[in-house]
């Protein structure tokens, strides 16, 4: 074997760079979950009576379902009367500004190396933290108002839009999707809004960091992006979490609105805690993201990179409703230690010329499990719809394993899909070449990964592109020793 | 009223009451008694299996199926030589409903050290050599099915090949099912059994005479002992009315080989799973599957390859061709198990629609724990080239005739794996006609 076991052991044991707590006061509910609960939540909130509706039907709806068990993870039996359903940071009144934010949040920015107070004088990226459940801070307000671009905390768009918020909430993945996106549409404690009006092009690109904090609560955020017809806009999603023993369980819910022309690109990394060696502690990532390309000539484009998490159940999808729409989805998802991902997408195309491209880039060392799931249908109606999926797999070590399960559904025959998957391990001539030329093994292994995944950091904007390849390279820097 | 478990039903009862009484063997009827008491456990599968996730079992339903009685001794040799191929060779085993006609058929001269026969013989005269081969722990998948078969196991085609016995020509099964009355069961189970170094080359073919309703549930078993060779083409030309399910389980022990070419033209509904177990280091395996689901048909493969050794190599290709209304459902999984290092696994599945309202459910899957290997599977749907069309077009040749034309391009790439001159003849014949046919 190429890369040494010494150098696997070193991969496993390498220590979650971001694994630190920060002391905050929390205002936490007591574990459990029933109406009177999702009463509190929407009461806190200041919700408008819809909402509460909504997540009265949502919690009454997934009290009559089962958990799902067919993706290929396997996990101690969740306990969801044990899970605190609310966890906001203390609340002391609106901060009015940086000034008034509790300095230890600003602290833990810091330390993720997300500079807020530098916001301003940073290359157009405004950021809408999140900590824990409730926005705490947005910048940039003022200068996305110009533009008419919406961007806020869930929240805060129930109470100043509250029509825009019941006109596409819960219209791509309604309460009953699954049972996840039920339990999410219960309880979703915050998240993102972002409307941007017809023919705007979002002037910057839009960014929210997320962050798991406080023991025991089970963050669900809820993120809902409306382009409306003609606009465009991009926006960079970002987690990193403190070290836990316990499971934390993360179901969140992400929508996107694509309207007449309109384009937007997701991109995503995600470097949650993954666990311990053992596979002790760890974040439960159990996702619902769909994008619904509603209009015409529309465009939505998935990217993600996704290296933590002790588990990954997550399938960014695009319905393909509009004709000439395009749906998109770039992926890198790195397992190891005792990581499990069961990742892909889905493609439905219903328009006609709609097209779609599918780049999915697994890699898995030590003892990590991947599996591409994905599923590609063409509608009856769907006249010379196209679909290509690329589907590739890369094992370092003798005790990691990728699974590929695509399913094709095709009742049109115009549509025409292709599918390609491989499965290999790194190259020993490839790495032979790049030792014969005086590279380190780590070096050689690092070069022939990131190229293995560049077609997917193309696609990330540059903010992200940088700390997508920093991310895989701390990753290898352990899997090489 | 539980009226989902009405066929289900209809075959516990089959299988606890059945025609054929113990056999006296006591292995065996150990066996068939456990098979019919997993019937009993078994539930009727639904949309919600994953198996039959895209196979709905609803036309199933209907159909009363009776057990076939007594051999069909009215049939004599000049009825099925429309079914011969076209060098006019009376097969050397024929099956009619499941059962040996012996009048039928015509077994060649074979080398020292082969016994070939019917099952029912074989269980007469040599039940010792069956007994580890038959029913072994472990039905091939669809196991309500094959449970089904397992317990009432009678009689079906037994080709068992001593050790480094090379059998040159080719032998030849022809299952023949009709409808007699009333809808009948066939359940020919089939056993071949080569020992180390032994060859052989098997044909099997399902055929009927007209629109005959039947249900052809069949189960093949194949063990290869090291270094053996089975070449093994099957041709499945049911009646249009017709519903055929085979399981086909083979065991690969080192360093054989097994080459597998099987084409479903026929049935209204067919489902044919392929279980493949490398059980030894260095063995080699390849399966060739071409389907042709016409207006209203089903045709469903299923594929489990389990490479449960290092060292072995698999490789799968199958195209089908969809018109009418007709449906086609792919399903191809490969293991490769920890420390199975060294496997090379290739699974490929091409489908062409032919027509508005056909429908194509593929699901070509990897499921890899070991680092050391080179898999890939694709796959592809489409339609006929328009390009390829209009060249052929401009050349004179009608729409009709360019589009068979091009659909037999499309199907040769499996056709001439078949070694057997005249199966491949007659499979392409068959085609031509599917394809002449207009289409819904």
């Amino acid at each position: 074997m190429a890369v040494g076991s010494d150098q696997l052991d070193a991969l496993v044991e390498q220590g979650y760079e971001h694994g630190f707590v920060s002391d905050v006061d929390s205002d936490t509910f007591t574990p459990g979950l029933n109406e009177e609960v999702v009463r509190s939540i929407s009461a806190i909130k200041a919700e408008p009576a819809f909402m509460r509706e909504q997540r009265l039907a949502a919690l009454r709806h997934w009290l009559t379902l089962k958990e799902p068990n067919w993706a290929s993870v396997h996990h101690p039996k969740i306990d969801y009367q044990a899970i605190s359903y609310y966890s906001a940071p203390k609340p002391k009144q609106g901060p009015q500004s940086l000034e008034e934010i509790d300095p230890e949040i600003l602290a833990t920015y810091q330390k993720l190396g997300i500079p807020l107070e530098e916001q301003k004088a940073l290359a157009g990226v405004a950021v809408d933290a999140v900590f824990d459940s409730v926005s705490v801070a947005t910048t940039f307000r003022g200068k996305l108002a110009e533009a008419g671009v919406i961007f806020c905390s869930i929240s805060e768009a129930l109470r100043e839009h509250p029509d825009l918020v019941e006109r596409y909430l819960g219209s791509v993945v309604p309460h009953t999707d699954n049972f996840f996106a039920a339990l999410n549409s219960a309880v979703f404690s915050d998240g993102t809004f972002v409307y941007v009006p017809p023919g705007v092009r979002c002037p910057m690109e839009l960014s929210t960091y997320f962050r798991i904090n406080a023991a025991n609560t089970g963050q669900f955020e809820r993120t809902l992006i409306v382009a409306d017809a003609g606009s465009y806009v991009s926006y960079l999603e970002g987690c990193t979490a403190p070290m836990r023993d316990e499971n934390q369980l993360h179901a969140a819910v992400v929508e996107l609105v694509a309207l007449e022309d309109a384009q937007i690109k997701y991109s995503t990394v995600q470097n949650w805690y993954p666990g311990d060696a053992q596979g002790k502690g760890g974040i439960y990532n159990f996702v619902t993201k769909r994008g619904d390309c509603r209009g015409a000539r529309s465009r939505i484009s998935w990217t993600q990179v996704e290296t933590g998490s002790a588990i990954t159940w997550k399938y960014p999808s695009c319905i393909l409703r509009g004709d000439e729409s395009v749906g998109e989805f770039y992926s890198v998802a790195v397992t190891k230690g005792r990581q499990q991902a069961d990742t892909g997408t889905k493609m439905i195309h219903l328009g006609r010329n709609s097209r779609s491209t599918i780049v999915s880039k697994g890699i898995s060392a030590g003892h990590g499990q991947n599996a591409y799931r994905g599923l590609v249908r063409m509608a009856q109606r769907a006249e010379h719809a196209r679909n290509h999926t690329q589907c590739d797999s890369l094992l370092i070590g003798d005790r990691c394993a990728a699974h590929t399960f695509p399913y094709i559904e095709v009742k049109n025959p115009t549509a025409k899909v292709e599918h390609e998957a491989t499965t290999s391990k790194i190259g020993e001539d490839q790495l032979f070449y790049c030792r014969s030329r005086g590279l380190s093994e780590e070096d050689a292994v690092s070069m022939i990964v990131n190229g293995f995944c560049k077609e997917v950091f193309k696609e990330l904007p540059m903010e992200f592109a940088v700390e997508a390849q920093k991310l895989l390279s701390i990753t290898l820097e352990g899997a090489v020793g | 009223m539980n009226t989902v478990g009405e066929p289900l039903d209809r075959f516990r009862e089959l299988a606890r009451n059945p025609a054929a009484p113990p056999t006296g063997i006591h292995w065996l009827d150990q066996r068939r008694d456990e098979a019919a008491a997993r019937l009993d456990r078994l539930s009727w599968p639904s949309r919600k299996d994953e198996g039959w996730r895209y196979t709905s079992l609803e036309p199933l339903r209907d159909p009363q199926f009776a057990p076939a009685a007594q051999p069909l001794s009215a049939l004599l040799p000049e009825d099925i030589e429309s079914l011969l191929l076209a060098n006019g060779r009376v097969p050397d085993l024929v099956f009619a409903n499941g059962r040996f006609a012996p009048a039928l058929s015509n077994p060649r001269a074979l080398p020292d050290g082969v016994w070939m026969g019917s099952l029912a013989r074989a269980l007469r005269e040599k039940p010792e050599a069956l007994k580890d081969h038959l029913a072994r722990a472990g039905d091939p998948v669809d196991s309500l099915f094959a449970a089904l078969n397992t317990a009432l196991i009678e009689d079906g085609a037994a080709l068992l090949v001593a050790e480094g016995t090379v059998i040159e020509a080719p032998i030849e099964v022809l299952y023949l099912s009709l409808e007699v009355e009333q809808p009948v069961i066939a359940q020919p189970r089939n056993l071949i059994v080569l020992q180390a170094g032994a060859q052989a080359t098997l044909i099997e073919r399902y055929a009927s005479f007209g629109p005959s309703l039947y249900f052809n549930n069949l189960v093949t078993e194949v063990v290869l002992g090291q270094g053996a060779v089975l070449v093994h083409e099957r041709l499945q030309e049911e009646s249009r009315n017709a519903f055929h399910l085979a399981g086909l389980s083979a065991r690969l022990d080192a360093h054989s080989r097994y080459h597998c070419v099987t084409a479903a033209l026929g049935s209204a509904w067919s489902r044919t799973s392929l279980q493949l177990r490398f059980a030894g280091e260095g063995a080699e395996s390849r399966l060739d599957g071409l389907y042709f689901a016409g207006d209203g048909k089903l045709v469903d493969h299923h594929l489990d390859v389990e490479h449960a050794v290092p060292g072995c190599s698999s490789e799968e290709t199958f195209r089908g061709i969809l018109d009418g209304r007709g449906v086609a459902v792919f399903d191809g999984r490969v293991l490769v198990a920890q420390d199975a290092q060294q496997t090379s696994a290739h699974l490929h599945n091409a489908n062409l629609m032919l027509s508005r309202n056909a429908e194509v459910d593929t699901k070509p899957q990897l499921e890899i724990y070991a680092d050391d290997v080179q898999c890939s599977h694709g796959t592809t749907v489409g339609q006929l080239e328009p390009e390829a069309m209009f060249y052929l077009r401009s050349r004179g040749i009608s729409e009709p005739e360019a589009r068979k034309m091009l659909c037999v391009g499309f199907a040769q790439e499996i056709l001439e794996r078949f070694s057997h001159a005249p199966l491949r003849e007659r499979a392409e014949r068959i085609i031509r006609q599917r394809l002449s046919r207009p289409s819904g």
